[in-house]
């Protein structure tokens, strides 16, 4: 691996982290039968991740990071190799993992409160003590005057902060998102980063975010963890060195251009050579 | 405009043309009735029409409530069992495919002549679309929002009250205004076979001595009856679609 | 690297799709049996399944008699109505007035419950065959038209103008371009169709007839012949499906041959 220029802090020796971590990712491989025949999705992934540390997992489509990311969320289950959140395995979801996807799946005939407050009735919890929670999560998300909504009546940009809210009303350990902003314009995309930050600094969570736009994971994450395609392996796992709370500013400065750059020839580079992972 | 004028045009004269043509074309006023003779007639025989309808009225109410009823359960049954599905569903394919009006013999033979047979017949016949609507509408709720489900860590219960459910309303309200014209369709053919009342009898008779007055008199009310009925399907359609989007939480606490 | 088995149950998916069924259905005649072994019911009420099976092969011939006289009058009733149907959805095509005109009236008789009228047609044209057939085209020939007409107005767009611009006439037009698109929509007005002319011959064999499966099934019950009853309805329900089944394959046919 070469040393770029500006890199600072790559992260060294991923078994010393995998131990003890709050999430901990071993060996995690997952074959895929399909009709032609077995296709290796990931070929032992390993990382651990930090309480309260913001990971995001930057790839090419199909090299598995939505996948591993099912699989810590316990929707899916690795062919070999073990996931442990807070020490114990993850076997299936569990009401402490927080969940987001590219599409926010709101319920069409709930109110936007009604919504969010959707995981509260599930895990009957009592729906009033979260019901202040639950405004205020939508008020820091710049929905205030919208609790009585319907999903139709809003944007994609606005139902997607319904689904941050929903993710973190009951509050969850651990915030899970598989690249919630994909689907949107990229004005709009531009704004949920924002909101994200500014969600994240007032809801510390261990958060692991799948990304395919470079910039959108520098900019939101404390460490990027870069995969190779098909089948995927961690080829990088980088500090960004940026002091919290972060603002939009730092887009244009030289420090992350250069980041930016060096995942981008690494990501070029797994993609030109089939099957590379170093 | 024209898209309203044009239709009604053609109503009229086709109306204009039943009521004077078969004067004009020497048609008896037996063989075809026109309007004014279905009036005069429903006029003359109202306590009669009145008294036939009440019976079939009853019991298309009564059959497609029975038939709503039996269909959601089994379709719930069927939507819950993957493997049930597929022992079942062919079957129940087939059996879409063939002429299962033809079996009112043999109700009457089970329930014998009368309102028993003709409502039996008339249940068998409408659960199916019910079934079928039910089924289809509570497996095929779209995947991102069962996964939500999953990842909540929902149980199948909840899933269904809170996702399935909903999403398929829809199309259970299908399955049910189709239910309630093939009722009525049910009943007609089961008094045509066996009643001695009902508006179906009734228009079997007056063929039997030619008046047409009287039949079409009969028909009118049976379009009456249908019609209502299909309304008040479409209207608590509208109620529950309503509604349903309409339980806010601010209703379940205070402020 | 391990490779991990197979999904649970994938081989046998496509074996298990034909098991089931014949499974249920085996579990449904057994339950058949047992009940009338156990309630000792009498043929005559509930004949049990083999005696169906015997009674069907001991009056095939009979059988195949009245099923040739209804499926004869089906077959003719919707020929009648397929022709109708389509002439007129393509009038519609070629005449926006007539559309108009007509489309809203044909949605608003779909309310009347047409089977009413059954008894109307036998006062018409008699006890007999053109009275059974001419209301079976009346009930039928509705899926047909509302299907075609929608599938011969559905054809995109682009397509249409590209034509247009081609210099193409109407005609050349509708056959080349609608007519394609309006397959599909209209195999399944065929379909619809299919159903809805069996019942309409059914139902007029009940009220008037001497022959046909209908009224085979009408006289056994008349006679308390409940094995005859179960006979003729698996008769019907045979012509019905096989019915089904030639349209089906026709379609499969004509897609195959016209996009060719």
């Amino acid at each position: 691996m070469e040393q770029g220029h500006g890199v600072p802090g790559r992260v060294h020796g991923i078994s010393a982290l995998t131990a003890g971590a709050y999430v901990s990712v071993s060996k995690i491989s997952k074959v895929f039968a399909t009709r032609q025949g077995a296709v290796e999705a990931l070929a032992e992934v390993s990382f651990g991740v930090g309480e309260g540390e913001f990971v995001a997992i930057l790839g090419p489509s199909g090299c598995g990071k939505s996948t591993l990311l099912m699989m810590c969320g316990g929707l899916e289950t690795a062919t070999s190799g073990r996931i442990a959140i807070a020490g114990t395995e993850v076997s299936g979801p569990r009401d402490s993992i927080g969940i987001m996807f590219q599409d926010p799946t709101l319920l069409p005939w709930m109110t936007v409160l009604d919504n969010v407050l959707f995981p509260i009735r599930i895990l009957r919890r009592p729906l009033r003590d979260h019901l202040d929670r639950a405004r205020e999560l939508l008020d820091i998300a710049g929905l205030g005057g919208f609790e009585l909504s319907k999903p139709h009546q809003l944007s994609g940009g606005m139902r997607q902060r319904v689904a941050i809210c929903r993710a973190l009303v009951y509050d969850p350990a651990i915030l899970l998102m598989d690249e919630p902003f994909s689907a949107l314009d990229a004005l709009t995309r531009d704004e949920m980063n924002v909101a994200l930050l500014d969600i994240w600094e007032r809801n510390r969570k261990t958060a692991l975010f799948v990304t395919h736009s470079i910039r959108e994971a520098v900019l939101l994450a404390d460490r990027v963890i870069v995969m190779s395609r098909r089948p995927g392996t961690i080829i990088e796992d980088l500090r960004v060195p940026f002091v919290r709370p972060r603002d939009f500013s730092l887009g244009g400065t030289p420090e992350i251009n250069g980041i930016c750059e060096h995942l981008r020839s690494l990501i070029g580079r797994t993609q030109r050579a089939p099957g590379v992972s170093t | 405009m024209r898209r309203i004028v044009l239709p009604l045009a053609l109503f009229a004269a086709v109306l204009a043309a039943w009521q004077y043509g078969s004067a004009w074309a020497h048609i008896s006023p037996k063989l075809l009735a026109p309007p004014s003779d279905v009036l005069r007639v429903i006029g003359e025989t109202l306590p009669l029409l009145l008294q036939h309808a009440v019976p079939t009225a009853i019991a298309l109410v009564a059959s497609f409530v029975l038939a709503s009823l039996l269909g959601f359960v089994l379709g719930t049954a069927l939507a819950a069992s993957r493997r049930l599905r597929r022992a079942i569903y062919p079957h129940i394919v087939l059996f879409q495919l063939t002429p299962k009006i033809a079996v009112a013999p043999l109700f009457i033979i089970w329930l014998g002549v009368g309102a028993a047979s003709t409502l039996a017949l008339a249940v068998f016949l409408s659960f199916f679309p019910v079934l079928i609507a039910t089924a289809s509408g509570l497996t095929g709720t779209d995947a991102a929002s069962l996964r939500l489900c999953r990842a909540l860590t929902a149980t199948r219960w909840q899933t269904f009250r809170y996702v399935r459910l909903p999403y398929a309303l829809p199309h259970i309200f299908d399955g049910l205004k189709i239910a309630a014209t093939i009722s009525l369709t049910g009943l007609i053919v089961g008094e045509f076979v066996a009643a001695q009342a009902g508006l179906g009898y009734v228009v079997l008779f007056a063929s039997s001595i030619g008046e047409t007055g009287l039949l079409l008199a009969a028909v009118a009310f049976l379009c009456l009856i249908g019609l209502v009925l299909y309304g008040l399907v479409a209207g608590a359609e509208r109620i529950v679609m309503r509604s349903f989007g309409g339980s806010s939480s601010t209703g379940d606490h205070a402020g | 690297m391990t490779v991990a088995p197979a999904p649970a149950g994938r081989w046998d998916e496509p074996i298990l799709a034909v098991v089931l069924p014949l499974a249920s259905a085996a579990v449904f005649l057994f339950l058949w049996q047992a009940v009338v072994t156990l309630a000792g019911l009498p043929e005559a009420i509930l004949p049990p399944p083999l005696a169906v099976l015997g009674q069907f092969f001991a009056s095939l011939p009979e059988l195949l008699r009245q099923a040739r006289v209804t499926v004869l009058d089906s077959v003719v009733a919707f020929a009648i109505a397929t022709a109708v149907g389509v002439a007129l959805a393509s009038c519609f095509t070629f005449s926006g007035t007539l559309r108009d005109a007509v489309y809203p009236n044909l949605v608003l008789l779909q309310l009347i419950p047409k089977i009413a009228l059954a008894p109307l047609f036998v006062v018409w044209l008699g006890v007999g065959a053109p009275s059974r057939v001419i209301f079976a085209v009346f009930i039928s020939f509705f899926p047909i038209v509302l299907s075609t007409a929608t599938g011969l107005a559905a054809t995109d767009a682009y397509a249409l103008k590209l034509c247009r611009a081609l210099g193409a006439s109407p005609w050349q037009i509708f056959i080349r371009v609608r007519v394609p698109f309006a397959l599909s929509h209209f195999f399944t007005g065929l379909k619809i169709a299919t159903t809805l002319v069996f019942i309409g011959i059914v139902v007029g064999e009940f009220i008037s007839s001497n022959a046909g499966l209908g009224h085979y099934i009408l006289l056994a019950g008349a006679g308390g012949a409940t094995s005859r009853i179960f006979v003729g309805l698996i008769a019907l329900s045979l012509s019905g499906l096989a019915f089904y089944g030639a349209v089906v394959a026709a379609e499969r046919l004509v897609q195959r041959w016209w996009w060719e």
